[in-house]
């Protein structure tokens, strides 16, 4: 990860195997009225293949802004991102890039199955193999006996592990999560935690999150890139070199979110 | 109004319950119900006779005697004729307000500036009485099929709009964005999001218009029609046949709580299954 690295308009750059995400320079502004507001300033992040980095930063650091930036739902006005080695305006497998959002955002109309196959049908994959795949993404998210309830009949974390699900399902090479359980309670959330890992240990993906919990930031990253507020920029990448499972309480990892907490 | 509407539902996405699977009704508890509802059938029919026996029958005929009336309509096939009659007025008078109030709705709904514009038309639609576009309908139809289906129409349509414009307005947006991140075609959003948002307001529209419906059809079959069940009514009465008007009205009702409890209602319960608050079948 390099973090001053310079602008530059090529994302194949002969390398043997490209980053998941590459961000050259990214700016970002929103017009409020007369004035305008700039909400990301030359931004530059490398995201290697394969690993998990959350980004962290105080409200209004535009965190969720650079992720929107990153799927492609928004444009920055300058800079260039690369996605797994492809500009992102020539990047055509969106569908290998999943995004999980703050809430769980289910369909209450359907069933935690067919919320599941949600994500599947904006291609064309016959009924029969959405199901079966659907179902095959719930029994990883533990939820196999549940696939007929509603949402409503499902408790706060199950509604997540269908969300995540939902998220899993397209076999996404990189996953995009918004503080994706920061709804949770406490207990909830450590366990989707591990639940997260553990299907990053099967499935191997390239996972950037968004975070305003140092600890949650600690517990799950190889890489926690810190933004600075208005404009946002990359204050400092932190690796985290302890092997997971990580224990918050070992002093070792106390002191990297000490040294979080100092850089915010 | 709608805001509040679309706030309600909102609200009602985020609810977290740990609540499995709601109990369903035992079977127990139904039966008791039934016997419920029988009591109440036999408490009205026995108030009923026991008024008539005392009224001259011109004016208040009593069970038996509306019994043989009904029995003679049914008998000559009178009943079943002008049933038929009504119920396929009814029927295509409110396919057609379907067919025009759901794009019309979804349209003002998803169109501000249309809404805004078109905004006072259907206060002004749903407070001309039945009655009006019945003598309206006879000026431009004359005692035809067209009289009855055009007043169902009229009344049924502006309810269908109404609610399937409310409901337009609650599609959540996070949704959109969902689609949206998922790459969905705009033709999937609409009826995989938009559809079912819709659905149940246009149902709960659908079902108030048609209940109109059934009331607003006699009216125009009263007076601007030669057949069907309320033009039967209109001669039963004229004739001083109190017991077949009394026959008639008891068939109407019969039919619309057929309608209403053996298909409106479980349609219902099954389509909105999904929701908190609806009684599983």
């Amino acid at each position: 990860m390099n973090q001053s690295e310079p602008t530059e308009q090529v994302c194949n750059d002969a390398e043997q195997t490209p980053p998941a995400i590459r961000l050259s320079g990214i700016s970002k502004s929103f017009a409020n009225g007369n004035h305008t507001i700039e909400v990301l300033k030359n931004v530059n992040l490398t995201v290697p293949s394969q690993a998990i980095v959350g980004l962290i930063g105080a409200s209004g650091s535009g965190k969720s802004t650079l992720l929107n930036i990153i799927s492609g739902i928004l444009k920055p006005d300058r800079g260039q991102v690369c996605i797994c080695g492809a500009a992102s305006e020539e990047f055509n497998d969106w569908r290998s890039v999943s995004y999980m959002f703050q809430d769980d955002r289910l369909l209450p109309w359907r069933t935690a199955i067919r919320n599941v196959e949600f994500a599947l049908e904006a291609g064309s994959i016959a009924k029969t193999e959405r199901a079966r795949r659907a179902l095959q993404a719930l029994q990883l998210a533990e939820l196999g006996s549940f696939e007929e309830a509603f949402p409503y009949q499902l408790s706060g974390g199950m509604r997540s592990r269908v969300a995540l699900a939902r998220s899993l399902v397209t076999e996404p090479r990189i996953l995009l999560m918004d503080e994706p359980f920061s709804r949770l309670d406490a207990q909830t959330r450590s366990l989707m935690h591990e639940e997260l890992l553990r299907v990053y240990q099967l499935k191997r993906m390239t996972v950037v999150f968004v975070t305003h919990d140092v600890a949650e930031a600690v517990l799950l990253a190889d890489q926690v890139a810190v933004m600075s507020a208005r404009p946002g920029t990359i204050r400092e990448v932190v690796e985290v070199t302890p092997p997971r499972p990580r224990d918050i309480t070992q002093p070792e990892m106390t002191s990297y979110m000490q040294r979080l907490r100092a850089l915010i | 109004m709608y805001r509040r509407d679309r706030f309600v539902a909102q609200e009602s996405n985020e609810l977290i319950d740990d609540t499995l699977l709601a109990q369903p009704l035992s079977r127990r508890l139904r039966l008791d119900l039934i016997g419920e509802r029988l009591a109440l059938v036999a408490v009205v029919i026995g108030i009923w006779w026991f008024a008539s026996l005392s009224m001259p029958h011109y004016i208040l005929p009593g069970p038996v005697r509306v019994w043989d009336a009904l029995q003679l309509i049914a008998a000559n096939g009178d009943l079943w004729n002008n049933l038929g009659i009504t119920l396929w007025r009814v029927a295509v008078g409110f396919v057609f307000a379907a067919l025009v109030g759901m794009p019309f709705g979804i349209v003002l709904g998803a169109n501000k500036r249309a809404g805004e514009f078109f905004e006072p038309v259907i206060p002004v639609l749903n407070t001309v009485s039945s009655a009006i576009w019945a003598i309206f309908a006879i000026i431009w139809f004359g005692i035809s099929n067209a009289t009855t289906i055009f007043v169902v129409f009229m009344t049924a349509m502006p309810l269908i709009i109404t609610n399937v414009w409310q409901g337009t307005r609650t599609v959540n947006p996070d949704f959109i964005e969902l689609a949206h991140v998922l790459r969905m075609p705009r033709r999937k959003v609409m009826t995989k999001i938009y559809l079912p948002t819709i659905l149940p307001y246009f149902f709960s529209g659908a079902r108030l218009a048609f209940g109109f419906s059934w009331r607003v059809s006699l009216v125009a079959e009263t007076i601007g029609s030669s057949s069907g069940v309320g033009y039967r009514l209109r001669q039963a009465a004229d004739l001083i046949k109190t017991d077949q008007v009394f026959a008639w009205t008891l068939t109407l009702v019969i039919m619309m709580a057929t309608i209403e409890m053996g298909i409106m209602k479980p349609l219902e319960n099954y389509l909105f299954r999904w929701k908190k608050d609806v009684e599983p079948q």
